[in-house]
């Protein structure tokens, strides 16, 4: 048992793994662009200074699982400039510029040596400009990130690297005049022999960079530091929002778990004694009708019954508590505030989870009320009741104890639609927001962390249905 | 010694096969029955909803000759811009003008042996997919645009002129998708029998082609998720080993990953979403479940005699899989399959009701959003009680297949 427990738990850590490369890569595929937004505000171009920036600043600019820009030869990167600058005649489509234009802006430092031999060696004067005005955002140093390790050195050494990048931030020139063309191609010359070993790739810096110089690894990397990123929007970490956002959700998760089981397992239990009888059949019903009914759908009509006036306000139409100025002040007035907010969710998340649970206590009773030790129990002489509750309840229930585990990541991400109706600012609305608001980090933080629990759901499952069912052996 | 027994006249009565079995099972079960004739009608609703709601006259004569403006416009893109729309309209009339040599064909054949009876209904059902998908690709590359005429607005000004027209109309003349500003929230009427939303669109006319959007999502969803879940599921069973490791490895990882939130933050992050990225998205976190099942059931049927003697056979191992064991494992994916169309149509609506749908189609979640912002009684319970029929029959189905699939519980 203790064997295989361990097994499991260690066998966590690689899908934990793999789960985050399959979230982290479809997320990042689906089409749709994280910088948008910022981009637009920026103008609509792409290429602008503060767009690279936050690009930079998000990784954005990395490929997400392989990196293959070492790879790219001179050729690769003169078309690139072509069919972004419209040169020679070409005519691309809008895809295309885009695409040439944000591979120019995003491949940074694997374009200088490139670069670098177009501005000496092409023949077209307006190439060797263009190359110039690229080497002087290609060849500057990104920032590194203030977030790991010794936050003072990292600006010490931030600050090291923006003089560097200002330094040569006026070798370029307007357009093809040759006497410039030929000073700032002097400039870099120059530059080059100094700098060449750090663009110039060893096998070995090709194949950290193919592994390593990517989205996906940067994201692992500040993940073992614990850091979730920062919110696009807003700069605040995640994690903290995510900690901050917990609490309502749990506690309203919670208490409908909780309830559902004590309302379930008794209604199933009567349910399967009576099995047959007409109560059995009306309850049987009206748990199926529970079932098929949309959460929204539930909320939304309970949020009409008793909130919005129509016919009733009893409850308030959404929030976790008052606002500050009505909050009361004792334990007692905050806790009864807090219950009248939340009565309305609650009561639909049970239902939720009411149907589904007690439909397995019924059915796990029904397979268990059939079996010989309970006719046997009978037979001996034991009271109905006892029979009942002390034989056939237990080994029934075993199903619906071990989807208990299941519930673990329900409890802490909340409900999204309940969270939604009932506008209860918890881990659920949290996810709509980020979504909305194209935030990368805080979307992949609450998948992560709902991830997590579903593993360790699944955990507890497997090992509570060996505790408590012993035909069971894992070993 | 006597003779050796004279071959009757009347054949002996064939036994009944698996399939028939079930049926048979299933047929005994009345409310999974009932409900099976549920689902097939809201196929039909489906189906023939432009047959009652349309904006476009069945008949029309202004004096100038009879001409049919519906069928004329029926697989107009400016009249039914959504694919869906094209697709149930091409069954609607090709479908329907098939369906009558069928059903001849069907009637005809019945006194057959199963043998040759099952051969030439299974061409005929080849020969008709493949008319249908002939006349659906011919209607949609004649890229038919006659969508421009107003009838309703022509005919009134026609009256006035004092020359009326001979129009035969469906029952209700509107389009799910025209916007009427003027009468934005509107109360039930005899015009709109269950009122219009907030941007003055016919709710009624919303949710019977809502009906189609849903079946779709739903059926299309299982159907791909199914397949590729089958495909994995068999392999993994019927090599087992190291490659049966290595996809069970995957399965647990796609189990793991919170499926309604990946789906929400995906769909979210595709800018012009369309019904048929969900269908995919659903499709892509989904197909866990039936790749177990076939998993188990493969591991169960490949040690059976069967299969020994496909393999003494000489059949190939696409074979014994494909033509052998699955045929034998598919029940207990068609069950889950029934349960997972009524899961993908929950997920469709719910991400409707999120504002993550797609907004160009009628959907069912996005009528009852609306109600909500609005705070309308018609526009919750109108579309919350379509889901909610939809969602249980498939549930009472679905249980009634897995009953009628469970020899422990055959009567």
């Amino acid at each position: 048992m203790l064997q295989y427990a361990v097994k499991r738990t260690l066998w966590m850590f690689p899908t934990f793994f793999l789960i985050t490369m399959v979230v982290f890569t479809l997320i990042n595929l689906a089409p749709g662009n994280p910088g948008g937004a910022e981009a637009e505000q920026q103008g609509g171009t792409t290429t602008s200074d503060a767009v690279r920036l936050f690009k930079q600043q998000f990784d954005l600019d990395k490929p997400i699982l392989l990196n293959t820009r070492w790879a790219l030869t001179r050729g690769d990167v003169r078309e690139r400039i072509v069919v972004a600058h419209r040169l020679e005649g070409r005519a691309p489509t809008p895809a295309q510029l885009i695409a040439a234009k944000d591979a120019l802006a995003d491949d940074g430092n694997y374009l200088v040596q490139h670069l670098v031999g177009l501005l000496a060696e092409d023949p077209a004067p307006e190439i060797r400009a263009l190359a110039a005005d690229y080497l002087t955002r290609s060849a500057s140093l990104p920032f590194v990130s203030e977030r790991i390790g010794d936050p003072t050195a990292a600006r010490d050494e931030n600050r090291t690297r923006g003089a560097y990048n200002e330094a040569f931030k006026g070798w370029r020139c307007a357009d093809g005049d040759a006497a410039c063309l030929s000073d700032v191609t002097g400039k870099w010359q120059a530059w080059w022999e100094k700098e060449r070993p750090r663009y110039e790739y060893t096998a070995g810096e090709k194949a950290w960079a193919f592994l390593f110089d990517t989205r996906f690894a940067n994201y692992w990397w500040k993940l073992l530091h614990l850091d979730l990123g920062v919110s696009p929007n807003t700069r605040i970490p995640v994690l903290d929002t995510l900690l901050s956002k917990m609490k309502y959700s749990v506690s309203l998760s919670l208490t409908a778990v909780v309830l559902a089981y004590l309302i379930a397992v008794p209604l199933g239990v009567y349910s399967a004694v009576r099995s047959g009888s007409r109560s059995d059949t009306v309850l049987t019903i009206g748990l199926f009708v529970l079932y098929s009914l949309p959460t929204f759908f539930t909320g939304t009509v309970l949020l009409k019954l008793f909130a919005d006036g129509d016919p009733l306000t009893w409850f308030p139409v959404g929030g976790f508590q008052s606002d500050a100025k009505e909050l009361p002040v004792t334990t007692l007035g905050y806790l009864a505030d807090v219950t009248w907010h939340v009565t309305l969710p609650i009561l639909t998340s049970t239902s939720v989870a009411l149907a589904a649970l007690s439909r397995y206590a019924r059915s796990g009773v029904i397979d268990v009320i059939r079996a010989d030790y309970i006719r046997t129990a009978r037979a001996k002489g034991l009271e109905e009741p006892i029979v009942i509750v002390k034989h056939a309840v237990r080994n029934g229930m075993i199903p619906i104890l071990t989807l208990l585990g299941g519930f673990l990541p329900v409890l802490v991400s909340g409900s999204v639609v309940i969270e939604v109706v009932f506008t209860i600012p918890g881990m659920g609305s949290y996810l709509v927001d980020s979504i909305n608001g194209r935030d990368y980090n805080a979307v992949m933080a609450v998948l992560l962390a709902s991830a997590i629990l579903t593993l360790v759901g699944i955990l507890i499952s497997d090992l509570s249905y060996a505790l408590v069912d012993p035909r069971i052996n894992l070993d | 010694m006597t003779d050796a027994p004279r071959p009757s006249p009347v054949p002996a009565p064939e036994d009944p096969t698996w399939s028939e079995i079930v049926w048979g099972q299933f047929r005994k079960r009345k409310v999974a029955y009932g409900s099976m004739w549920g689902v097939v009608g809201l196929f039909v609703v489906a189906v023939y909803a432009p047959l009652f709601i349309a904006e476009k006259p069945f008949l029309w004569n202004a004096g100038d000759g009879w001409s049919s403006p519906w069928l004329a416009t029926i697989f107009d893109r400016t009249v039914y811009p959504s694919g869906i729309d094209l697709f149930f309209n091409a069954l609607l009339v090709f479908g329907t003008l098939l369906a009558i040599p069928l059903a001849w064909m069907w009637r005809r054949t019945a006194p057959l042996p199963r043998r040759p009876r099952g051969l030439v209904r299974r061409r005929w059902l080849t020969g008709a997919l493949l008319a249908w998908f002939l006349s659906l690709a011919g209607a949609l590359a004649a890229d038919l645009q006659r969508g421009e005429v107003y009838y309703e607005e022509l005919e009134a000004r026609l009256e006035k002129d004092g020359t009326p027209p001979t129009a035969v109309w469906p029952m209700v003349r509107i389009s799910p998708r025209n916007t009427d500003v003027t009468a934005t929230m509107a109360p039930p009427s005899g015009k709109h029998w269950l009122g219009t939303d907030s941007a003055g669109r016919d709710v009624f006319a919303r949710l019977l082609y809502g009906t189609r959007v849903s079946l779709t999502v739903g059926i299309f969803a299982v159907a791909i998720y199914c397949t590729f879940g089958t495909v994995v599921g068999a392999v993994a069973g019927f090599f087992g080993g190291r490659v049966d490791a290595l996809l069970m490895r995957i399965v647990e990882v796609v189990i793991c990953i919170p499926s309604l939130f990946l789906v929400l933050a995906v769909a979210a992050f595709i800018p012009k979403r369309s019904i048929f990225h969900i269908m995919l998205i659903i499709a892509v976190v989904a197909w866990t479940g039936p790749a177990r099942l076939v998993r188990a059931e493969f591991l169960r049927l490949r040690e059976l005699d069967f299969v020994a003697s496909a393999r003494a056979a000489g059949f190939s191992k696409a074979q014994i899989i494909f033509e052998e064991i699955l045929p034998n494992a598919i029940g207990p994916v068609l069950v889950s399959a029934t349960f997972g169309v009524a899961s993908a149509i929950l997920v469709e609506s719910t991400m409707s009701f999120l504002g993550l749908g797609d907004a160009s189609v009628p959907s069912w979640g996005q009528i009852l959003a609306t109600g909500r912002a609005t705070s309308s009684w018609v526009l919750i319970l109108a579309p919350g009680f379509a889901i909610f029929v939809t969602v249980s029959l498939l549930n009472l189905l679905g249980e009634g297949a897995r009953d009628a699939l469970d020899p422990k519980l055959r009567s």
